[in-house]
């Protein structure tokens, strides 16, 4: 059925996630082509052989952002595409894109160099969030409850080298109710949705939250597409907080994990991310 | 069957495919598969600072 078609899965390692993928390609006959993102070379010229389709699963924002980019050159379709791969991996740029569609977000506040971002903090006001732009898995990222905190945090910051570490990103920290919510959507349906509750103020699974199945009102479907829809759409994980005024969108993950989302509602993650993917490589 | 390159013990490929990471039973390593025939492993690599979702 799908002779001549095949589909590429760009990957860092092979997780959970990446098997659960080749697994379900495998299980439709769709032949696959594993391109290591380490190994891999780019050229200016198309070369042969190329997949139809590729579905981007590296962990590297650095090496996803040029490798969409390649592809995209070749002519050959990316899950996500390097424009949303671009924006939604940006902390900053995601922001910036929520708040012009109307989409309700934490208060956030962006400051170029530590000497500034005393000032950002204070704006927000405390407690406060410092997170990085870019990376992920709740990583790197301070509550800051007062100003005796905000100087230690921007202390170790100014000594950090990398011009990552000199742009902070700030943002309110949200009173929710022990948990949040992440949604999972595929093009222009959501398709699973659960809590993450902890007892740390990070939900993050990779912090070892627990997760549940979370029911999918219409509010949180609507608020979660238009959140997709705004970087851009493809595959993508909405993460939303309960704040006492309502639903904030706080991430959008442009390559998102899933073990944890399949296991609590069942839900065929890998499988939707192929059919969308194998999708896109026919038109 | 390899070892597992920082505490030496048995590790064992179960449907492994190059690229895999799982943790070594013994010791908690990450470990990687390198490749299936024979099944050679080496420690995952280091998460990176661009790392994430």
């Amino acid at each position: 059925m799908s002779e001549g078609f095949s589909l590429g899965v760009f990957y860092t390692i092979i997780r959970p996630e990446e098997k659960a993928i080749l697994a379900a390609a495998e299980a439709r006959g769709i032949a696959v082509q594993r391109i290591d993102d380490g190994e891999t070379t780019f050229g200016l010229e198309k070369p042969a052989g190329l997949p139809n389709v590729v579905v981007n699963r590296s962990v590297s924002h650095t090496r996803s952002l040029y490798a969409t980019r390649f592809f995209a050159h070749y002519g050959v379709p990316t899950v996500n595409s390097p424009e949303v791969t671009e924006l939604a991996g940006d902390k900053i740029l995601t922001s910036l894109r929520l708040a012009e569609r109307g989409i309700p977000t934490p208060r956030t506040i962006v400051a170029l160099s530590p000497e500034a971002a005393l000032k950002a903090i204070e704006q927000v006001g405390y407690p406060a969030v410092l997170k990085p732009a870019i990376g992920s898995w709740g990583r790197l990222m301070a509550k800051v409850n007062n100003v005796e905190d905000a100087e230690q945090i921007l202390e170790h910051k100014a000594a950090l080298t990398s011009p990552l570490h000199s742009v902070i990103y700030v943002q309110e920290y949200v009173p929710k109710p022990g948990r949040d919510l992440r949604v999972f959507v595929v093009g222009d349906e959501v398709v699973a949705a659960m809590y993450r509750r902890s007892s740390d103020w990070r939900t993050n699974a990779a912090r070892g939250a627990t997760t549940e199945a979370a029911d999918i009102s219409p509010e949180l479907r609507e608020l979660s597409l238009k959140a997709a829809e705004a970087v851009g759409g493809g595959v993508l994980a909405v993460d939303l907080m309960e704040a006492p005024s309502g639903l904030v969108v706080h991430e959008v993950n442009p390559t998102p994990e899933f073990k944890a989302l399949a296991a609590a509602t069942g839900a065929d993650v890998a499988g939707r991310i192929v059919d969308y993917a194998v999708r896109l490589g026919r038109q | 069957m390899t070892q597992c390159p920082e505490c030496e013990a048995a590790v064992e490929n179960h449907d492994k495919i190059p690229g895999e990471v799982f943790p070594c039973t013994d010791c908690g390593t990450e470990l990687e598969v390198l490749k299936t025939d024979p099944f050679a492993v080496q420690p995952a690599p280091k998460e990176a600072e661009d790392w994430g979702e």
